[in-house]
């Protein structure tokens, strides 16, 4: 069993952000990097698979330099080894874009089976895990709580509107996985030090055949117009009175005249 | 959401840039432990720390410890966490690879107990004392008991305690009266009664392994009659299976301020005479073996006390920094000026630079014992090993006594910038506090720890180690005067060193002199000069590492410390050193005075002269 993980580094989700100083982007200051902690699910699925049906798990990550921390984690956790797209035009990418160099890196590789998160917390599109499915024509089954693959088919427990869906998909499938798939495991010491010696291998976009004006700011389908800070919040009000009547009385007649809200 | 526990930015700077921990992979003993590597495990026991064993702190303090049918019960959120401890391997961290250790350097696991500890001291209380218990077993067992014992508590299968304290033997042990009868096949049967035994029993593990004091039947009396022996709580069987209860009955628990989580027991063993345990090294070795494994359980306190503090700190300013409460008071007069946060108040600010000044200092020094302790497992210079353990004997009272006590103090410092919020239970600081406390107290009181510094260290090897240190602080002036904005703070410490080395005189001279028991009166008072001129050592080194990248990046522009990356945080750090240079030194310089005085009224005064009995 060939298990695929895609993984995207995204900032400490404890981190204070800012819109940058041009409002087109977002600054995450000096803030920890993480794995996508709905990647996080995806990893654990691979390697709860892998341990029962044998196969290897290899993570696969588009993203910088910084990224390859992001591998060595998941390493660390118990994969087999990373690949990761390093190039500038990654950065630069949209959701569509990432998809792209994902799919392009993916045909370059064996795979049964491809995990990954049902969205980022970052940019929260919930977009790549899908479009890479369909750029490789391959069935995508969304925010699953259960897997179970048996006899080249994975049966799938997924989220449904007001309910949830028994899905059977065959393989070679992409499931994007759910909150409550599982709890991933920490890293143990012993698959630190062991991570370290596993091996990582960086492609370029030339490497998987990508040419670099496909992907990239000039490609993208999205265009970001500004960001702007959440609104502060107003300090609250106390509504005065002398006993708990007047004071309902007060409340209700600010919320009829001053809020008109009834 | 803020940092927890600790400001991750420092502890990196401590670790690879003031200590250079990266430099110990040129040692055969680290060469796995490049700065990769010391950096993902920092993740890793941060990550650990703060999902699972920090949310475990308030319950276990809430809940506490039941004795049920004669066992303990800790509170049930400590189990989740305990598994996924040992499962990540972290309680071995340190030790050799071939008795199931990781083999890391001491700096590292300083880093990461920092989290740990500061998450849940009561907790890590349980996986920190079977390390020590197996530590002496590893050292000091046969090779019979290291096969039946060491793998199974290094791993945190079984746990492990210390027995020594008795109702009538803490601060002096050679007190103590229980005792080893030999049965003739190599087991002794033992009897007596050890009170505040911390960890003695608990339901995380199946079986626990009591390194205990006592004297064997007929041996001298005082500390040379001692023997140190292995008790388990349920009898191992050759083959390793477990067998029979071992007559270790917990009396009692102890009713406690703090550390609820963690169980102090009252215990008796063999009170149906059938106790029995096996020589844990020689007879009558027993305090000897105590004594090697003394530095490493104060260094262990020293980061326990430390701990608190770092986490204290880091909520205050947290709290300080969200807290909207009154105006500035530039705008004092004016009724429409905005509330601000109350981290833009001077008196606010008093105590948020203190604490870091404490907490940033405290760090260095610890982390640099911890480069000792390293430099003695991996150098192949002996002189330069000789060295590091005469240092590693005089910084470790000092550092014990010290660090436990100025965390104290930290945590009451943070509590006052809660104002009365931080007094409610509401926020965690008065936990902090309450738990702290027991840390200048257990391990060697800070009273002992300063008898331990005057009576034994300073005048060790001919004074040899004290000078030493002495040595480096000098080492680091005449490095400090060379940088370009630093000759004043190098001329604070250099004072303030020179002074430490009169007084450290007076203060052997004194000891050995008629006046021995005024001279012990100010034993503490010494020992927190001492800390305190090696926290301004630290402070200073911390600036020689500091004012040179602050000036690359900025090129002395002011303007752009708010710019460029780490330009805050660098002068941050300068500026924390020059407060401690003008606003902290002169105190202590005031200090060293008062010792100088050498007053006996302490001594000279008659009991009835206290009050009235």
């Amino acid at each position: 069993m060939e298990i695929v993980v895609l993984l995207k580094q995204v900032a400490d989700t404890e981190a204070r952000v800012a819109p940058t100083a041009d409002g087109l982007g977002v600054s995450t200051g000096d803030a920890k990097k993480i794995i996508n902690p709905y990647d996080e699910f995806a990893v654990e699925e691979a390697l709860r698979i892998k341990q029962q049906l044998g196969g290897s798990v290899t993570i696969l990550s588009a993203g910088d330099d910084k990224a390859a921390e992001a591998i060595r984690t998941a390493l660390a956790m118990g994969a087999d080894k990373g690949v990761l797209v390093n190039d500038p035009a990654v950065m630069a990418s949209d959701g569509l874009g990432r998809a792209k160099i994902l799919a392009a890196a993916l045909k370059t590789m064996a795979f049964d089976l491809v995990l990954a998160g049902l969205r980022a917390v970052d940019d929260d599109s919930h977009l790549v895990g899908p479009a890479v499915a369909e750029l490789l024509g391959i069935p995508h089954v969304g925010g699953v709580l259960e897997v179970t693959v048996e006899n080249g088919s994975v049966f799938c427990l997924r989220a449904a509107d007001s309910g949830q869906a028994r899905v059977k998909a065959m393989l070679p499938a992409l499931l994007s996985a759910q909150k409550g798939l599982n709890t991933p495991r920490y890293a143990s010491m012993i698959g630190i030090m062991q991570a370290k010696k596993k091996p990582l291998q960086t492609l370029s976009l030339a490497d998987i055949g990508i040419s670099p004006d496909s992907v990239g700011p000039n490609a993208a389908k999205t265009i970001t117009k500004a960001f702007m800070p959440l609104p502060q919040r107003a300090a609250g009000r106390m509504i005065e009175g002398g006993t708990a009547q007047e004071k309902a009385a007060n409340l209700a007649k600010a919320l009829k005249n001053e809020a008109k809200v009834i | 959401m803020a940092q927890l526990i600790s400001d991750r930015r420092d502890v990196d700077f401590v670790l690879f840039e003031q200590m250079e921990a990266q430099e110990l992979a040129k040692t055969k003993q680290y060469a796995q432990f490049n700065k990769k590597t010391i950096e993902m495990i920092i993740n890793e026991a941060r990550n650990l720390a703060i999902k699972e064993i920090l949310p475990t702190n308030k319950p276990g303090d809430e809940k506490g410890c039941r004795l049920e049918n004669g066992k303990v019960i800790v509170p049930e959120e400590f189990h989740r966490a305990y598994k996924l401890y040992c499962e990540g391997e972290w309680l071995a961290m340190a030790e050799d690879v071939e008795v199931g250790g990781q083999g890391f350097p001491i700096i590292v696991t300083q880093a990461a107990s920092e989290y740990f500890v500061g998450a849940n001291c009561a907790f890590m209380m349980y996986p920190g004392l079977t390390h020590g218990a197996a530590h002496l077993v590893e050292v000091y067992g046969t090779e019979k008991q290291k096969e039946l014992y060491l793998e199974k508590m290094y791993s945190g299968k079984w746990g492990g305690t210390m027995l020594l304290t008795e109702p009538d033997a803490g601060s002096d042990v050679g007190n103590l009266t229980t005792t080893a009868y030999p049965n003739g096949d190599g087991t002794y049967t033992i009897k007596g009664q050890k009170i505040f035994i911390s960890a003695g029993d608990h339901d995380l593990v199946e079986n626990i392994v009591h390194p205990v004091l006592a004297r064997i039947d007929g041996a001298p009396a005082g500390t040379k009659g001692i023997s140190l022996f292995a008790v388990p709580k349920i009898w191992v069987n050759d083959d390793g299976s477990l067998g029979e209860d071992n007559d270790v009955v917990i009396d009692r628990l102890e009713e406690k301020m703090g550390i609820h989580g963690n169980a102090t027991c009252v215990m008796i063993l063999g009170g149906k005479g059938k106790c029995k345990g096996t020589l844990l090294g020689e007879p009558n070795k027993g305090m000897r073996a105590m004594f090697q494994m003394m530095n490493e359980a104060r260094l262990g306190v020293g980061i326990q006390g430390f701990s608190f503090g770092t986490a204290a700190y880091m909520y205050a300013l947290d709290y300080a920094r969200q807290r909207v409460q009154g105006r500035s008071l530039l705008e004092f007069m004016n009724p429409d000026a905005p509330a601000v946060t109350i981290n833009n108040h001077p008196d606010v600010r008093r105590m948020l630079t203190w604490m870091k000044a404490m907490v940033d200092g405290m760090r260095s020094f610890i982390y640099y014992t911890g480069i000792c302790f390293d430099i003695v497992r991996s150098s192949n210079d002996e002189a330069e090993k000789e060295k590091a353990q005469g240092l590693i004997e005089v910084l470790i009272p000092i550092l014990k006594a010290y660090c436990t006590d100025k965390s104290f103090e930290v945590c009451v410092q943070a509590m006052q910038t809660y104002g009365g919020y931080g007094y409610t239970k509401e926020y965690p600081i008065e936990q902090l506090l309450r738990d702290c406390k027991i840390t200048g107290i257990y391990e060697g009181t800070n009273g002992i720890q300063s008898m331990d510094l005057l009576g034994r260290k300073l005048g060790m090897k001919g004074g040899k180690p004290f000078m030493d240190l002495v040595g480096e602080m000098s080492k680091t002036v005449a490095q400090a005067k060379g940088i370009a904005g630093l000759e004043t703070l190098a001329g604070q410490v250099e004072e303030a060193v020179g002074k430490l080395g009169e007084i450290a005189m007076l203060m052997g001279k004194t000891a050995m002199s008629e006046k021995v028991l005024t001279a012990f009166t100010y034993s503490y008072n010494f020992l927190d000069v001492c800390g305190d001129t090696v926290m301004a050592w630290m402070h200073l080194w911390r600036a020689c590492v500091a004012k040179p990248k602050l000036d690359a990046l900025t090129g002395g522009d002011p303007a752009l410390i708010t710019s460029k990356k780490d330009a805050a945080f660098y002068d941050g750090l300068v500026k924390t050193a020059q407060y401690f240079g003008s606003a902290i030194l002169p105190v202590t310089l005031g200090k060293m005075a008062a010792i100088k005085n050498m007053s006996s009224a302490a001594v000279d005064m008659l009991d009835e002269g206290y009050a009235g009995k």
